[in-house]
């Protein structure tokens, strides 16, 4: 035990504790010996030794800033706060962000409190809308000093070398798994200088590398990251998308327009976009014109994190006394109406499963508006009335329901959600 | 030392899990109430302490009776399957050659009651999930908004989930009973979404306690639109994940070994969501010969 003290205190001595005595106030005397000692048991002996005369004036200096530093934000809540808000008066974009990440690795040479400062930086990321930016992610792991975490021997390299710092990496990794940001050979390079191979953080950018690229097409329907700025564009791109027909035509209308009138009043036009397959032109033309159709709306659809509505023009199913029979092809054994052999197939072979064919009536035309008023979709039909000349003489029944303005929709502005204004809606007979 | 109070006491909590299991296949659904409590001392912050003494259960005769009657019942259909052939399969040549099959149909309320329906409420969250008949009797719409307003309990970090999934068949007294689709190699849906990503998970067999939060998942991303459409997921294509994190070492899913089946949504935007199913099938596709989509070596 006594051994142990005094090589303990020969390495207080050879740190330079003797000159920071002297040297330091009385007030900062405690904050610097726990600092230092905490460094001696660290860092390496011989460089600590060697440099320790000039490292312990530079703390001195520094450590004194930051005193004062603490005095004038004692109203943070979380640390390095001010270097994110110091210019609040400016605009919160990449440059700023990044010139707070240059001002802390600047600072200190040693990056002390680099975790704290990561830590702080991925949560301020939301704010300046750079949590999507890979650059951003590097350059925040670029913070970790080089080649100190990386395990020197095998028993660090069955332990967890540096816990605290190897979580915090794998913070920014889980960030950057969440928000959809594939890591680039930057990302992999500075893993591998920071914490080595075979390390947690370098393993976890493995299994990014190896599911994001597996799972990056699984969508069938792919939404393009980001979405078309124009509504118009936006609609035609939804419709070809929920119509799930290639020969389906998009009609525009009726273009969005915002006039002023001689008589000074103020009109404003929504946008209208239809969509139409040659087959639904079919199923109307033979739509019997004393049955009426139906105006239904408005349906939700979820672009990624954007909803857009939609409205339909439908039939009633048909009753069963109107339906046409359809002869099977096994109505006449001897002189088949029509033969469907597949010899591939072995008679066991079903291709169909034993359900009740869900009962609705044909959908006839699919449209998106900029306002869900039934005046607007009344628009929308006297356009369909071009192309379906039989929809003048069918009565179409508007039903429809609120729209999303009066439900109570969980809206947030920080996911970007868009909404398409809508107003009040009543069941009517054109 | 205070370790050793820490060991001893695992110890006797674990005591007291196997002497309930010993006792489980014969009075386990009496004990199903407490069952949870014994097999971890954790509580959730926001939760008041449970005070009452184990021996205050909440006993009723008269429910107690009816399960006992329920048990018995199930018992006598069991011993009456294996006299004869099992209920659905009468033929066993047509079992063998069986290529499709209609694993679950919603037509009444009775179909409703094999599934669950949860949301991130149980954690504190405040998403709602709610699951009824369609309009026509023939689908099950589960509709409800997603919220991913983290619950302020300290310690969740993420939040926002609205599922659905079967209920575990169970054979008499309570012991486990799976589906055997061996003779299928993929799942067939009918649905109509609203646009949102879905992802459904197995969940097999738990042979070894290790395994209780394995799940095999994979995802369903739905077209939206006022059409059905049909969704083929061959099963080979399914990853295994414990606790919501996907594993390095990938294992085929065991198809004579599944227990349960279900749906959840996580997608993390707020807002209603809606996703109506005709019906879930099982499908053998000749043209499909994968194995398993995922590296199986060591990496």
């Amino acid at each position: 035990m006594n051994y142990v003290r005094k090589l303990l205190l020969a390495r207080e001595l050879a740190a330079g504790l003797g000159i920071l005595r002297r040297a330091a106030p009385r007030r900062d005397f405690p904050q610097l010996q726990g600092l230092i000692c905490a460094q001696c048991f660290r860092a390496v002996p011989a460089r600590s030794i060697q440099s320790s005369a000039i490292r312990a004036r530079a703390e001195l200096t520094s450590s004194a800033k930051s005193g004062k530093e603490e005095e004038s934000r004692s109203g943070a809540l979380m640390p390095f706060q001010e270097l994110f808000e110091g210019d609040r008066k400016g605009d919160k974009d990449k440059a700023s962000f990044t010139r707070a990440v240059e001002i802390f690795c600047q600072r200190d040479i040693r990056r002390r409190g680099h975790v704290e400062f990561i830590y702080a930086a991925l949560k301020k990321m939301p704010e300046y809308g750079l949590e999507r930016d890979l650059e951003v992610y590097n350059k925040i792991l670029d913070v970790f000093p080089k080649e100190v975490f990386v395990p020197r021997n095998f028993i660090q390299k069955i332990f967890t070398h540096y816990p605290r710092q190897q979580e915090c990496a794998l913070h920014v990794l889980q960030q950057m798994e969440d928000n959809g940001v594939t890591p680039n050979y930057q990302t992999k390079f500075l893993l591998l200088q920071i914490f080595g191979e075979k390390s947690r953080a370098i393993r976890k950018y493995w299994r990014i590398m190896y599911w994001f690229p597996k799972l990056k097409h699984a969508n069938p329907y792919p939404v393009p990251d980001p979405l078309p700025q124009d509504p118009i564009d936006l609609a035609r791109f939804t419709l070809q998308r929920i119509a799930a027909d290639l020969s389906a035509k998009v009609t525009v209308y009726q273009m969005a327009l915002t006039d002023i009138t001689d008589a000074g009043k103020e009109i404003t036009q929504p946008h209208i976009v239809g969509i139409q397959s040659p087959d639904q032109q079919d199923l109307l033309a033979h739509h019997n014109p004393d049955r009426p159709v139906f105006v239904e709306g408005p349906f939700r659809l979820w672009l990624k994190k954007t909803c857009v509505y939609y409205y339909i023009l439908r039939g009633d199913p048909l009753p069963p006394e109107e339906r046409e029979d359809v002869i099977d092809p096994e109505r006449n054994f001897y002189c088949p109406l029509s033969l469907d052999l597949d010899l591939d197939q072995g008679i066991w072979d079903d291709e169909e499963f034993d359900v009740d064919e869900v009962v609705e009536g044909p959908i006839f035309a699919i449209c998106m508006a900029g306002a869900g008023d039934q005046n607007t979709l009344a628009k929308w039909i006297l356009g369909l009335q071009h192309t379906n000349p039989v929809l003048s003489q069918v009565p179409v029944v508007f039903q429809l329901t609120p729209g999303p303005d009066e439900l109570p929709l969980a809206t947030d502005s920080e996911n970007g959600e868009e909404e398409i204004p809508q107003s009040q809606h009543a069941k009517q007979e054109l | 030392m205070a370790l050793s109070f820490k060991l001893l006491d695992s110890g006797f909590f674990s005591n007291r899990c196997h002497r309930q299991n010993a006792l489980r296949p014969l009075l386990g659904f009496l004990f199903t109430d407490r069952s949870s409590k014994w097999y971890s001392s954790y509580r959730r912050p926001g939760t008041g302490p449970d005070d009452a003494p184990s021996w205050k259960m909440n006993f009723s005769f008269k429910k107690e009776l009816n399960e006992i009657k329920k048990n018995f019942e199930l018992l006598k259909e069991e011993v009456q399957d294996h006299l004869k052939a099992p209920k659905g399969n009468n033929n066993l040549n047509e079992y063998f050659v069986e290529q499709m099959r209609v694993a679950w149909e919603f037509h009444s309320e009775k179909d409703l009651d094999k599934w669950v329906v949860s949301s991130d409420a149980v954690i504190g969250g405040k998403s709602e999930a709610y699951l009824k008949l369609g309009e026509n009797n023939q689908t099950a719409l589960l509709y409800g908004t997603l919220n991913t307003e983290v619950p302020r309990d300290g310690e969740t970090a993420y939040s926002g989930y609205c599922a659905m999934r079967t209920k575990p068949l169970r054979r008499a007294f309570g012991r486990m009973r799976y589906y055997d689709w061996t003779n299928f190699n993929s799942l067939y849906l009918r649905v109509r979404g609203d646009g949102r990503p879905w992802m459904v998970s197995i969940y097999t067999d738990p042979y070894y306690a290790l395994q209780k939060d394995d799940l095999y998942c994979y995802f369903i991303y739905t077209r939206g639109g006022p059409y059905w459409e049909d969704i083929k997921i061959p099963f080979s294509k399914f990853f295994l994940s414990s606790q919501g994190h996907i594993q390095d070492n990938q294992y085929e899913l065991w198809l004579d070994k599944i227990s349960t089946l279900g749906f959840t949504l996580g997608d993390n935007t707020n807002g209603p969501f809606q996703l109506e199913i005709n019906f879930i099938g099982l499908l053998l596709d000749r043209t499909h010969t994968e194995e398993f989509a995922y590296e199986k070596y060591p990496l």
